[in-house]
């Protein structure tokens, strides 16, 4: 699951590597599908972490927000 | 002036006259809400007010700070004290002199002072690393933002408008907190423990949200002193603490912040800082979907390619059959070269042990045996007779020698006296 740990705009890096690889042509089939596998994970990942970033805006207090943190702490 | 009813009817009386002189000053912006500078003298407190003189070298006026003012007092502020005042000038027209209603005093040299504690705490941070520190980076796709700002604030509604602009429904929490005043660097502190808090996953988990993953803190512009709190110490340690990036987004032109200083980013103004920090939506999807495009595409022509290459390959292959018989043959021949070696090296193997046998078979021949003196006894049918038991009276055996042989006949039988 270490793929998991690497952050978004690592992500996108990887994403932007992989795609200039594959234009730039020359690989065997075997590393072209490894790449395109690769490629289609990250995008499905930065898409997730995309959809993640959705919620909504909470505007508090000084008194509630610590309120709010006190209660889980 | 007004033209009161005595103006024509000879002297004016005094009381009249002195009101009239209240009134005109009173009215004249020029002596209210005037920002004085000069020394203190004759400080004195009566009964919670202050009554002192301010003056320098070419004048001087009455002050009075009323106790129902409730202004806080700078405690430093004694005889002779350099101190800029806030006041509109009044007239007490029972004893007819002029004074000065102070609503603000400030000592001058505070601002001196505060300068002096800045760069105090500059040199402190920067001698134990904190300014030399390895910045976080600010994540590429915030999660879940936090800002720490004035409650209501214009700055925070910018920041909402811009955040709905760049990212609709991003995820974020604001700390409503006093930015300016007394307490305002206290109130700092308790919203960045907040979202300290905030960024643990625990906590973050207990209510349900992904951990804050990045902190805006700051506010609109203002004067030098409205930002003071941005350059204290709680804040800074407060600003360090944190475990997820920071950004430092006050409102200012020239003056750098310590905020500024030891935050993982600074930004400009807090619009600034959600322009640095959330992505534009549109352009993201634009680039991934582009990225996704491109990469299919990409894969698509290389498929092309090598299955091109495939089919010419088939092709030299149908067409040169000379070529492939060719190879064939070299290759059988260098198979058969390397099982000829093998083989050859297996007979010569063989052939030793044959050597080492035939030599142990001639050690153990009887002629040997026979040449060392020993003789071997035969029946007529050649059987090797070695025991008494085998031997009849009158039987005739051969003898073999080395050297040739001789017929004998048996004429006594004698066995050990032992055996017996």
């Amino acid at each position: 699951m270490t793929d998991e740990k690497i952050t978004y705009d690592e992500a996108v890096q990887r994403l932007e590597s992989i795609v200039a690889q594959l234009e730039r042509g020359g690989k065997n089939l075997d590393e072209t599908l490894a790449m395109f596998e690769e490629g289609t994970t990250l995008l499905r990942q930065c898409q997730t972490e995309l959809s993640e970033a959705e919620g909504r805006l909470a505007e508090l207090r000084l008194d509630e927000a610590e309120h709010l943190v006190a209660e889980d702490a | 002036m007004s033209s009161g009813p005595h103006t024509t009817t000879g002297p004016l009386p005094i009381g009249q006259f002195v009101k009239l002189v209240q009134s005109t000053v009173k009215q004249d912006p020029l002596f209210q809400h005037q920002a004085l500078r000069g020394e203190v003298s004759q400080w004195k407190i009566h009964n919670g007010t202050v009554y002192f003189k301010l003056r320098d070298d070419d004048g001087q006026l009455d002050c009075v700070i009323w106790r129902n003012a409730r202004l806080s007092v700078d405690p430093s502020i004694k005889e002779g004290s350099d101190v800029v005042v806030i006041g509109s000038l009044d007239l007490w027209p029972k004893r007819g002199n002029l004074q000065l209603v102070v609503r603000k005093i400030e000592p001058v040299q505070t601002v001196g002072v505060l300068e002096e504690t800045k760069r105090a705490l500059i040199e402190a941070l920067k001698h134990e690393g904190a300014l030399d520190r390895p910045r976080m980076a600010l994540p590429g796709m915030p999660k879940h933002v936090a800002i720490v700002t004035g409650a209501g604030s214009a700055a925070l509604s910018d920041m909402k408008r811009l955040i709905s602009n760049r990212w609709p429904g991003l995820r974020t929490t604001v700390v409503g907190v006093l930015v300016q005043g007394d307490r305002a660097v206290n109130e700092l502190v308790r919203g960045l423990a907040v979202t300290r808090a905030l960024s643990r996953a625990d906590v973050a988990e207990q209510l349900g949200l992904p951990p804050v993953d990045v902190v805006i803190v700051g506010r609109g512009g203002g004067s030098v002193e409205d930002l003071w709190a941005f350059n204290l110490e709680p804040v800074a340690r407060a600003i360090l603490a944190s475990p997820v990036p920071v950004i430092s987004a006050v409102g200012h032109e020239q003056d750098v912040l310590v905020s500024d200083l030891v935050a993982d980013a600074r930004a400009s103004t807090p619009s600034n800082a959600v322009e640095i920090l959330v992505p534009d939506r549109h352009s993201v999807m634009m680039m991934l979907d582009d990225v996704d495009m491109r990469m299919g595409d990409a894969v698509k022509r290389r498929f092309g390619e090598l299955r091109q290459r495939l089919m010419l390959l088939t092709t030299q292959l149908k067409h040169a059959p000379g070529k492939g018989v060719f190879r064939a043959k070299e290759h059988l021949a260098t198979l058969s070269s390397r099982m000829n070696r093998s083989a050859e090296h297996s007979i010569s193997i063989q052939q030793q042990r044959l050597a080492r046998l035939e030599a142990t078979l001639i050690a153990s021949h009887p002629h040997r045996v026979l040449e060392r003196g020993y003789t071997m006894v035969q029946n007529d049918e050649g059987d090797v007779l070695t025991t008494l038991a085998s031997l009849q009276q009158g039987q005739t055996v051969n003898l073999q020698f080395a050297d040739g042989r001789a017929a004998a006949d048996i004429h006594t039988i004698e066995p050990k006296e032992e055996e017996k």
